[in-house]
């Protein structure tokens, strides 16, 4: 039978402020000693009261804005209790009752727009380490400020979910929410799949694998499921609602031991934080500086850059960004620079921080377009902007100072083509091409190529060549 | 609301600790008590009241998002953990 996948998922977002939500240490534990960015209030000691860190609120503002969500003006924090060495409070604060985020909506780069529920602020829990007998507990990232971003089942296919956490990726980094770091578990996703038979209006039992932390597990773990699940409903069997874990080593998802008991998590007002109550002023102020989104690139360049090159800048906020300080005329040739040349450099990463000026970029293409650095060249030259060396020079100055200028001057080229033809050593190629060997006039090319030092211009050369040996 | 002992258990092993069977009656008449107690507010009509989630009237009280130096030092709270190992809490195996 044919079954229609429903997806939906929720997306943890770790947020980049400088503190943890409710207290006043280092917020990046990474590369940081076990416990060594907490405090008492994160130990959670009898006495201690959270006090809620305001960039929080901001960074929430715009991580809603960039999902074209409502922003509600007013929320509140609640416990959520459940018992476990990861959370030394006994419940984690989050917003159950009263999300700060409101309804919205994802626009997938087809086109595809996927509904968000809502999204709220919590912290997170701390992290385990088990071993055969015990296990250790490091506190580091307890209550680290979290986003949760709740998607409507709007989702039918892998490569959609795939898409989805792609854009919410970009979307947080873009709006400058989210350091975005994958590896270090900035972003995790809990996808959820059910299937339905083809043209049924109900949704099937669901599976939710928990805890994906790259897209490409996200689209393999969906892809896995569904056939999964498929083979089950053909075999007429039903499909269990469980929670099920991931191997990227294995490919496949199992189903996870979980308690007999149906979660309850006694939900009830924070009585330590007081509500968040946002006036339309402030909102929009914070609003404001929601810089330009994917959205807004791929109208500005959705005419002029092929979509291929433009999804590709788009998962580099310092490119896009570039590139519009650039000139319209030269979007293209620039654009090609930087997936070209830029991204296949093993450095890449490093020169996204520290980009050439759009006057430099600007020249450069002139240059390429007026012929006067041939396509090589101008790679070369690009380069050279990355150079410790030379790098806040003129885009002309390292041209020149690299030879690389070409000649374009077709008298100084015509006394350069009649040098090289009246070598001996091009007497027979130049008869074998009047003969009609039309494939040795690039030798002779290459010839008038080496004798001005790769500086002249080929297309000027050959055209002179053709007049000369016609 | 009544509380069986079920209820008991079931709290119980939310909050995973060991409750002797001994106790589980007694707890029990305790909360029963406690939950009778606070009943009696359910005597007042709240219909077109708005829930207390406080009781201070406070709103928005954020602080700035700069780091400050702890009173309390990296050892001095680990100290307070009944065993550690390599900077970290130990605990029984848990899962």
């Amino acid at each position: 039978m044919k079954y229609i996948p429903t997806i939906g998922i929720e997306c943890h977002v770790q947020l980049a402020t400088k503190t943890k939500l409710f207290s006043e240490v280092d917020n990046d534990a990474r590369n940081k000693e076990p416990n060594s960015c907490v405090s008492p209030v994160d130990y959670a000691l009898p006495g201690m009261l959270p006090r809620l860190n305001g960039e929080a609120i901001k960074f929430a503002i715009l991580a809603g804005k960039a999902m074209n969500c409502e922003i509600n003006a007013s929320s509140r924090f609640d416990r959520k209790h459940y018992f476990y060495p990861d959370s030394p409070k006994g419940y984690q604060i989050t917003q159950f009752y009263h999300p700060i985020i409101g309804a919205g909506y994802v626009e997938l780069p087809s086109g595809t727009k996927i509904r968000i529920e809502h999204a709220h602020l919590e912290g997170d829990a701390g992290k385990l380490t088990h071993f055969d007998t015990y296990s250790l507990v490091d506190l580091n990232r307890v209550d680290t400020p979290l986003i949760e971003i709740v998607s409507m089942p709007d989702i039918h296919s892998a490569k959609d979910a795939h898409d989805y956490c792609k854009e919410l990726w970009r979307l947080m980094t873009f709006a400058g929410v989210s350091y975005g770091d994958l590896y270090n578990g900035n972003m995790r996703f809990d996808v959820n799949v059910s299937l339905a038979p083809e043209g049924s209006t109900e949704l099937g039992t669901r599976a939710e694998i928990k805890n994906l932390n790259s897209f490409r597990s996200v689209e393999r773990a969906a892809e896995y499921e569904i056939v999964r699940q498929s083979k089950l409903l053909d075999a007429g069997e039903k499909i269990i609602q469980e929670t099920r874990g991931w191997s990227d080593d294995t490919g496949k998802t199992t189903g996870q031991r979980s308690k007999e008991e149906a979660k309850d998590y006694r939900y009830m007002p924070e009585p330590d934080l007081p509500p968040v109550n946002l006036s339309a002023d402030f909102i929009q102020e914070v609003a404001e500086k929601l810089p330009l989104m994917p959205a807004d690139y791929r109208r500005k360049f959705g005419d002029s850059l092929k979509t291929e090159i433009l999804e590709i800048l788009l998962d580099y906020p310092e490119l896009i960004r570039k590139l519009s300080e650039v000139d319209e005329k030269y979007v293209v040739t620039v654009s090609n620079l930087f997936t070209s040349v830029l991204l296949a450099e093993e450095k890449s990463a490093e020169y996204l921080n520290d980009l050439p000026t759009a006057k430099q970029l600007n020249d450069l293409a002139k240059m390429n377009e007026k012929k006067e650095l041939s396509s090589t060249a101008t790679k070369e030259v690009f380069l050279h902007l990355f150079d410790p060396q030379m790098r806040r020079r003129d885009t002309e100055v390292i041209a020149k100072e690299l030879g690389l200028i070409q000649e374009n001057d077709l008298g100084a080229l015509e006394t350069i083509v009649d040098a090289v033809l009246a070598k001996p050593e091009t007497q027979e190629a130049q008869a074998d091409f009047r003969a009609g060997e039309e494939k040795v006039i690039g030798f002779l090319v290459g010839q008038v190529m080496k004798e001005s030092h790769g500086k002249a211009n080929p297309s000027a050369v050959q055209e002179i060549l053709r007049k000369k040996l016609a | 609301m009544d509380i069986n002992r079920e209820d008991i258990k079931h709290l119980a092993d939310l909050s995973d600790f060991a409750l002797p069977e001994s106790e589980i009656d007694v707890l029990g008449r305790n909360l029963q008590d406690i939950i009778g107690y606070i009943s009696q507010l359910e005597e007042l009509d709240t219909d077109n009241i708005e829930p207390t989630y406080q009781v201070f009237e406070m709103e928005n009280v954020w602080r700035e998002d700069e780091i400050k130096s702890q009173d309390a030092s990296r050892e001095q709270l680990l100290a307070l953990t009944k065993e550690e190992k390599d900077h970290q809490i130990k605990v029984p195996k848990v899962l």
